[in-house]
């Protein structure tokens, strides 16, 4: 897919998520957007293009957000990267595999953000973080992953064998 | 280069960027662009904002609708109580002035510290992140406001300025896990740190063993640290954890601002934190 339209289209993620998704709270936690549609993107076309998506989703999220810049971004990048990996299996296992790779993709990022944020010099409390936001964010983002994932699969096969142009 | 190899090199350009953004975000120097970012997405999220809000209240009014009738008993047996109270405060109030005026004191009142310049802003974003807990409003410099000025509501403590750009402002408020407020409790004056929990809750930690600290007390900003205006309300105390072999006492707190519907707030434009205390991510820092 164009850069063209994968930079607004996750410009629109990053607004969303800091605008409208907040409000709608469920376990405690709100879904992670960036996560789904990143994620997503990298199982469907691969690491390399997993790795862009995750490095613009990140730029646009780090500058919405309050944490150290850079946080959101690596944690994204590993997202995409990662979830890149699984897409030579992707056709095989179709319902779990994008369910799996959403959960352990919110797991990863939750922790590379909290670990940029420490390695920043602020505080992080590790053990309730991961107990009462990273697990139960887990849990909202696989339950939600179909609805991301669909429309997701659906333009990967419109956009089929393109690769992202500069 | 070849298309093909500037591919291979992706990877390694992006990380490479990643990091120079890191390292000029914490000199500053990266403000511009993120100001930018922040511009261009504005309307949209005041757009948003506003929508929500909206439809926020119409299920609120909904939801209201039932529990009226309820809360309008309780609200009314409560009326009689506050009555009787409000005839004992106006005493009270009486017999202070008096006390004041013999004293010659020229003690500030609660409202007094925060009447001097303040600022509305609007909530028009939260932190994209479940781990952080910022908001961001829609005024910043060019309205005046500074980095670590408190942010108020009517309700109480919402948290203070983080970082400012000409037409926006990012608020760490004190229930995130990085804020940390020098408190003390009304009735009893125990002093104590109240820190934001993952979940979203506060907790009063380093309250001296030997300070009485009960359910349903009150509490506000001490002042201590010169970081927040003293007096400010916090939340009110819903639990004590006192453990004989420990140093200190902890308790729960409750906010008595509503984080999760946060509209407007205000600014206190007139107060100046103490020079050399400042402490970004800590707020007031240790006792």
């Amino acid at each position: 897919m164009t850069i063209y339209l994968v930079v607004p289209l996750l410009l629109v993620v990053a607004v969303l998520q800091t605008s409208l998704v907040p409000h709608f709270a469920l376990w405690g936690v709100f879904v992670d957007l960036p996560i789904l549609f990143v994620g997503s993107w990298g199982l469907l076309a691969g690491s390399r293009e997993g790795l862009l998506w995750g490095f613009i989703a990140g730029v646009t999220t780090d500058a919405l957000s309050g944490a150290p810049f850079g946080a959101a971004t690596f944690a994204l990048m590993a997202v995409g990267f990662l979830a890149g990996l699984g897409e030579a299996n992707v056709s095989r296992a179709q319902f779990a595999l994008p369910l799996v790779t959403i959960f352990l993709a919110t797991v990863l990022y939750d922790l590379v953000f909290l670990l940029i944020v420490r390695i920043s010099g602020q505080p992080v409390v590790w053990l309730e973080s991961l107990l009462r936001i990273v697990l139960p964010s887990a849990a909202l983002n696989t339950v939600l992953a179909p609805l991301i994932y669909g429309p997701m699969r659906l333009l990967h096969n419109r956009f089929i064998r393109e690769e992202m142009e500069f | 280069m070849t298309r093909e190899r500037l591919r291979n090199l992706l990877p390694i350009l992006l990380v490479v960027l990643t990091f120079t953004g890191l390292v000029l975000h914490s000199t500053g120097q990266l403000q511009p662009l993120e100001g930018l970012l922040v511009r261009v997405t504005k309307p949209l999220q005041e757009l948003l904002s506003g929508a929500t809000g909206q439809l926020g209240e119409l299920a609120q009014t909904a939801r209201d609708l039932r529990d009226l009738r309820q809360r309008n008993e309780e609200l009314e047996s409560e009326n009689a109580r506050l009555l009787l109270d409000n005839v004992r405060l106006r005493e009270i109030q009486a017999e202070a002035a008096l006390l004041r005026d013999l004293l010659n004191l020229k003690q500030d009142s609660p409202g007094y510290e925060v009447r001097g310049a303040r600022v509305i802003g609007r909530v028009i974003g939260q932190d994209p992140s479940n781990l952080q807990r910022f908001v961001i409003l829609d005024v910043g410099r060019e309205a005046g406001l500074a980095p670590n000025m408190p942010v108020t509501t009517d309700r109480g403590l919402v948290g203070r300025v983080r970082e400012v750009g000409a037409g926006w402002s990012r608020v760490l408020l004190i229930i995130d896990t990085k804020s940390s407020v020098n408190a003390l409790t009304q009735s009893t004056r125990a002093n104590g740190l109240v820190e934001g929990q993952p979940d979203g809750s506060l907790v009063m930690r380093n309250i001296p063993q030997g300070d009485v600290v009960s359910v349903g007390d009150t509490v506000f900003t001490s002042g201590l640290g010169g970081n927040f205006p003293r007096q400010l309300l916090i939340g009110q105390i819903t639990g004590v954890e006192r453990k004989d072999f420990e140093l200190y006492q902890t308790a729960t707190v409750q906010p008595t601002v509503d984080f999760d519907h946060l509209e407007v707030v205000l600014i206190i434009t007139d107060f100046e934190p103490i020079e050399g205390t400042e402490d970004t991510d800590s707020g007031d820092g240790q006792p």
